[in-house]
This record gives structure tokens, sequence and C-alpha cells, in this order.
């Protein structure tokens, strides 16, 4: 069995106190090691994520999803030996099981970054209006549908070291998704989608971002310019 | 009317000039020298309000007073959108900061067994 030494679990984090030590205990049975940013959460999240075992790193303010995804990443990449890279949501709604198999194909296939689809089988268990609007979300997007990517908005990604150098997310909300997207068309990574296991706890739920939400994503993503850098 | 295709073709352009060049000294100049002609054409306004009427009524507005206020409303939306660029780049700049401060201060699971 592999020892996952080079995988390294990226966990944004933002007042999850309730759940974050069980995800993190639960994660660390199969993966050393977990990078939690706590984009500052005010429930004592930081002291459950220590508690748990996990690699800490607290925003000094909220920077949002996409900041927080970025600190993660720049921290792993920066630890000796780090390869493999995963982001994975703090709600424990992802399964470690669907990692498993993601950290499989990066070592096996040439692929550079795998996403996470909940699009498979039978979709029944997601809510409604959440399926229509991210099936929107696809529909409406050319880029998407060339990279046969059906599910752009899942938190759940495996990729390489080549990927994690080169990701530069800017976007600090929840508009990184598609500025991933973005990335994964500009910088040529190849890509495939994986199908997972997305649990909907009533936890999840109440947390998860809300349909109106979308609107924000819009407007950041159109009015996204060449800021220099 | 000569207004609308003036005020629409004023919007569209600004728009495109302004995502193009943010924060570049090119356009940090046109603001400056946009802001300096809309003082100036202010000021006409008030000293000849007859001229501006008479101009109103080249491009097909009834009053100078109207396209004043059409002009407003182009310089309000460029003055609000160049403010949410600025913001944006302002905000990128303190997500790198706070990441940076956060790296420095990562706390690695050992040593915080040491600390316990």
């Amino acid at each position: 069995m592999v020892n996952n030494a080079d995988v390294w679990l990226i966990i944004p984090v933002y007042n999850e106190a309730t759940v974050i030590g069980d995800v993190v205990r639960e994660v660390l049975r199969t993966f050393p090691n977990v990078v939690c940013v706590d984009d500052g959460s005010k429930d004592g999240s930081s002291s459950q994520i220590r508690a748990a075992g996990a690699h800490l790193v607290r925003h000094p303010i909220n920077l949002g999803q996409g900041g927080a995804l970025q600190t993660g990443i720049e921290y792993a990449r920066n630890q000796p030996g780090s390869q493999y890279f995963v982001t994975f949501d703090a709600d424990g709604q992802h399964q470690v099981e669907d990692v498993v198999g993601m950290v499989d194909r990066l070592r096996t296939e040439p692929l550079d970054i795998i996403v996470g689809t909940r699009f498979h089988g039978d979709t029944s268990h997601i809510p409604l209006a959440k399926r229509l609007v991210l099936r929107t979300v696809v529909a409406l997007s050319p880029r998407l549908r060339r990279l046969h990517l059906t599910d752009a908005h899942n938190g759940l990604r495996a990729f390489n070291r080549q990927v994690a150098e080169q990701m530069e997310i800017r976007l600090s909300g929840m508009g990184h998704a598609s500025e991933i997207v973005e990335m994964i068309d500009a910088h040529k990574w190849r890509v495939a989608e994986e199908p997972v296991t997305i649990v909907y706890t009533e936890y999840s739920m109440a947390k998860g971002q809300s349909l109106i939400n979308g609107v924000n994503i819009l407007f950041d993503t159109a009015l996204k310019t060449g800021t220099r850098r | 009317m000569l207004i609308q295709f003036l005020l629409i073709a004023a919007v569209l352009l600004l728009l495109v000039f302004f995502l193009r060049n943010h924060g570049t000294s090119r356009a940090r100049a046109s603001v400056k020298i946009g802001f300096v002609l809309f003082l100036a054409f202010g000021v006409v306004a008030v000293l000849y309000p007859d001229t501006v009427t008479r101009l109103a009524q080249s491009v097909g507005v009834g009053r100078g007073t109207d396209l004043v206020l059409y002009g407003l409303v182009v310089a309000f939306a460029f003055a609000m959108i160049n403010t949410y660029l600025r913001f944006r780049e302002w905000e990128l700049r303190q997500a790198r900061l706070a990441r940076a401060l956060a790296l420095r201060d990562a706390e690695p699971p050992s040593a915080i067994a040491a600390q316990d």
C-alpha cells in the first residue's frame, strides 16, 4: 500500500468548528498531510484543527474561499516531497475514498488535474434547484463543453506539482471555480473528471453557497481585468 | 437621434478602454484629463447656459440641462467602474499580504504538540 506521504490535502475552513475536527481525523487516517486554512473563523475552528493534528495556517482576516485555497496550495507546494495536491471541503460532504481514486489516477494516468463531478448515474440526491443551476452553467459555457467538464463548481480537485506551481487564484470569493477552469484552458493542463459522491447533510446544505451568490460570481468573472501583477 | 448614438458609443468605448488599460499610467492620465474636461464643461454650463442649450439641440436634445444630466450619468458610471476596479486591485494586494502573514505564522502539527 502507498503511504501517501507525497499527497497534501488542502481544506479551506470558515466557521466549521462543529465538524472540522471529525473531518480532519477521518482524512488523516488515509492521508498523513493535511493543511487547514482557517479563513478568519470566529468560532474556534482553529483549536479544533490543532487538536485534530492538521497543519494550520490562519488568515488574519477573512479572504474568501478562493483566497484560502491559494494559501493552502502555496503552503503545501513549499513542503518537501509534496507531489500531489487535493482540495477538499471542510463540511464533510466529500469522501476520502474518492480522493484515493483520484490520486491513484494522477499517479498512473497522463493527467495533470482531476475534477470531481456529481453528475453521474443517479443524480436524484442532488437538490433540484442546484442541479438546474449547475447544468445551466455548463450549457452556457463553451469552455466547459470543450473541456468536457460537467461540474465546474465541485470543490473536490486533485492535481500534480506542475499545476500547483502554476496555480494562481486571484478571485478571493467564490468566483475561483470558473477561474480554475480558465487556468486549465490557458495552461493546457490535461484534465479529466472523476465521478464522486457528495453527501448532502443538513449541515452542508445550510452552509452551502446560496444560488443567489451565482450573481456575484458572474459579475466578478465578467469584470475581471488584466490586473497588473 | 444623434445623442443616443453618442451616449451609447461613449459608454462602450470607455468601458472597453478601462477594462483593457486599467492600472496603466495611460488610463490614470486619461481619468485626470477627463476630470478636468468635466469640470471645465461644468463651468461653461453655468456661465453660458445658452451655449449648452444650443449644443444640446445640435445633437437632438431639447434642453441644455438634459444634456448635462446625460453627461453626468455617463461620468458617474465611469467613476463607479473605476472605483470598483481599483477596489478589486486593492483587495488582491490585501489578500497577498494576509497570505504572506498567514504562511509566516503557519503551525505544523509537531509544533503544536510541543506547545501542549
